[in-house]
């Protein structure tokens, strides 16, 4: 038995290993990146804010991540004596495992269309439904937040994972239709085919064509990810921790470690569906052979990393520059705001691909926000004046009736 | 039950050895079916026992469940044991049935689970696990679309369920009427009813009708099957067996979207208009009463 193994094992190894290979480059990048990631976002605040940030552990402080961590995992094990412990321990594990296997079908370097032998930037290659699994995927981290919050038994942390489970629920549709057009001009679900499709000239890149479609994804997935503008199930002014406030220690870390993941997948993805991923003017793309040498696969990993980190030191610094929404204006925003849009660039990216007319006519839905939000202001103000003359119609009789 | 009797299908074709990678999968001979019929039978009675004897009676639950045994006594002894595996077999032969097989038992223990649970929460988290582990074993037909549109529709929307249990289920204990159907014997009529045509369907009796997939069409799914371009028929009969159809399935996405706006079109305008209909009522149902109303 255990020679059929080592036989069958020696057989499969030259596939196998270019997985194994894959899967233990994520598991061992993801926890660093976490790690440096909270550094980083230290150092932004401390910029935005005019400090200094950390800056005593190591040189710069960059030991101050290394730190922390070490103190985090020795931290006491505290178990609230009112949980149900089966699902408040199964909560965090839940929820970082769900954001770890989202980077399955994620190419995190250039991959070629034609796939050889060797190792590749990705778990799963040549998946067909690439983008859709990564959204199906996505769509089950919200269990982790909900069992932790239902496991902790405490009001403010059920808060936190009803919010968060009507947040998921809203955000999901705008997320989805809103990549159907990219979709539908690269001709596939598989993200290696999308950023193939992108790879021709910088004016290919989704965002010189779509620029609606990339506002409607990058918000949505920010709420997913549950980041400031959108971090109603954990605010701390209103509900201590949210969906943590009974998590301290390792358990804590775990949920931590995966919105920073969920913050690099958007982050990835965004550079992937809309910027072009790995492709930049001067590199040829890695389907063809003069592409797949080792230089310009190295320097198209470079580019890729490079976008990357640009959105997430947006994502970053959005934390400072934007105020939370009271819960009514994110239902508001999802339901009547980005679905009405995101279904309209879809009509629009329809009409274009049936009527056969290029594609960059699209770059005028970018206007379309800008009416929107012209429209519900308008819309807003009129409804604020007629409440102002109720209002003072009401005080005026009230006075009248007192006298 | 439901779903513990689903998986016994799946499960059976976890352990043929000659089934095939293809979207649907090898079909179920008619013996199987047969059996499985007196199984369905025996579960139903067994079910009907158990709901009464809970509420009613000790030793009838005893005999419900003894009964419940001996149905899933004769479903796996109704699997077809795989024929002598020959020595030079590769371990990954062995390796496939056996996590197949942990699905199914996963995806059993989720729906018994679903049923069984007293938390409501649990009952939740036991439906998501047999979502997702049906979710594996569809991954492990290749059959990848159908595999995420699952995850996405139904393990998505249980986290609607969740905000019910989590808003209204009441944390108090139990009360009669949750542990006692009113009508067991109708639940376990219409549980038959549904598990008997869903075994028919999944074996192989009959033939597939002309007029449920038209081959003669240049841009069917047929046609596209085994070449994109191709604009010619493939040669195939419209009164052909299943097994013979089954290498017609498109193995692609792209071949699925295709086969669903040309053969499938009426059906998918059809659950369009369906679900367009539904979405109506839910606006018209939400709306604030008018002035006066309570």
């Amino acid at each position: 038995m255990l020679k059929t193994l080592i036989n069958e094992l020696v057989e499969k190894w030259p596939e196998l290993w270019p997985i194994l290979a894959a899967i233990a480059v994520i598991l061992a990048v993801v926890p660093f990146l976490g790690l440096y990631m909270t550094f980083i976002e230290r150092k932004l605040a401390a910029y935005v804010q005019d400090r200094v940030g950390p800056n005593r552990v190591g040189p710069f402080g960059l030991l101050q991540a290394v730190a922390d961590g070490l103190k985090i995992f020795l931290k006491e094990q505290i178990i609230p004596d009112h949980v149900y412990t089966v699902l408040y321990f199964l909560a965090p594990t839940l929820s970082l495992m769900t954001a770890m296997f989202a980077l399955v079908v994620m190419p995190f370097g250039p991959v070629p269309t034609n796939y050889t032998g060797g190792f590749r930037f990705i778990v799963a290659p040549g998946i067909d439904i690439g983008i859709l699994m990564m959204i199906a995927i996505s769509s089950l981290s919200a269990y982790g937040i909900i069992v932790g919050g239902w496991a902790s038994n405490n009001k403010y942390s059920m808060y936190g994972a009803i919010r968060s489970c009507a947040q998921f629920i809203s955000y999901e549709i705008p997320l989805g239709l809103s990549i159907i057009g990219v979709i539908a001009v690269a001709g596939s679900l598989n993200i290696e085919h999308i950023v193939d499709a992108q790879s021709k000239s910088i004016w290919d890149w989704n965002i010189f064509w779509q620029p609606l479609a990339l506002l409607i994804f990058f918000t949505s997935a920010l709420a997913e990810t549950n980041r400031l503008p959108f971090d109603l199930p954990e605010c701390e002014q209103e509900l201590v921790g949210g969906f943590h406030t009974e998590y301290s220690g390792i358990k804590f870390v775990l949920f931590f470690l995966a919105e920073y993941t969920h913050i690099v997948t958007v982050s990835f993805l965004t550079a992937l569906l809309f910027f072009g991923g790995w492709s930049c003017p001067g590199i040829p793309s890695p389907s063809t052979p003069e592409g797949a040498s080792l230089t310009y696969m190295l320097l198209g990993l470079l580019v890729l990393v490079l976008k990357v980190s640009c959105v997430v030191a947006l994502i970053m610094l959005l934390r400072w520059a934007l105020p939370r929404f009271r819960f009514d204006q994110l239902m508001g925003l999802a339901w009547k705001g980005l679905i009405p849009l995101a279904l309209v660039n879809l009509i629009g990216v329809a009409i274009v691909l049936s009527l056969d007319l290029p594609k960059h006519l699209l770059v005028v839905t970018a206007v379309l926000p800008v009416i929107a939000a012209y429209y519900s202001a308008t819309q807003f103000n009129a409804s604020m004046a007629k409440l102002n003359s109720e209002r003072s119609v009401l005080s005026k009789s009230r006075a009248m009736s007192y006298e | 039950m439901e779903s513990l009797t689903l998986a016994w299908p799946l499960a059976q074709q976890a352990f043929d050895p000659s089934n095939l990678p293809l979207v649907t999968g090898s079909p179920i001979d008619g013996h199987f079916s047969k059996a499985m019929l007196l199984v369905i039978l025996v579960g139903a009675v067994a079910y009907w026992c158990l709901q009464r004897g809970v509420v009613r009676s000790k030793p009838l639950a005893i005999a419900g469940a003894s009964l419940f045994g001996l149905a899933c006594v004769m479903a796996f002894s109704a699997i077809p044991k795989p024929t002598t595996f020959p020595e030079d077999n590769s371990f990954s032969d062995y390796l496939e049935p056996v996590v197949k097989m942990c699905f199914c038992l996963l995806a059993a223990g989720g729906g018994l689970g679903f049923i069984v649970a007293r938390e409501p929460v649990h009952a939740a988290l036991g439906f998501a696990t047999c979502v997702l582990s049906t979710c594996g074993i569809l991954f492990m037909q290749h059959a990848y679309f159908i595999a995420a549109a699952t995850m996405i529709v139904y393990a998505g929307a249980t986290i609607i369920i969740f905000l019910f249990v989590l808003m209204f289920a009441q944390q108090t204990k139990l009360r009669i009427y949750d542990v006692e159907l009113t009508r067991p014997a109708v639940a376990a009529f219409i549980a038959t009813a549904l598990l008997i045509t869903i075994t028919y369907s999944v074996s192989d009796e009959g033939e597939i009708l002309p007029t449920k997939m038209d081959l003669t069409r240049s841009r069917s799914l047929a046609a596209i099957a085994d070449n994109p371009e191709s604009e010619l028929p493939p040669v195939s009969q419209p009164g052909m067996r299943k097994e013979e159809s089954a290498k017609f399935v498109p193995s692609k996405t792209s071949g699925l979207g295709r086969a669903m706006y040309t053969d499938y079109l009426l059906a998918i305008e059809l659950a369009g208009t369906v679900l367009l209909v539904a979405t109506i009522g839910a606006i018209a149902l939400a709306q604030k009463p008018e002035e006066g109303v309570s």
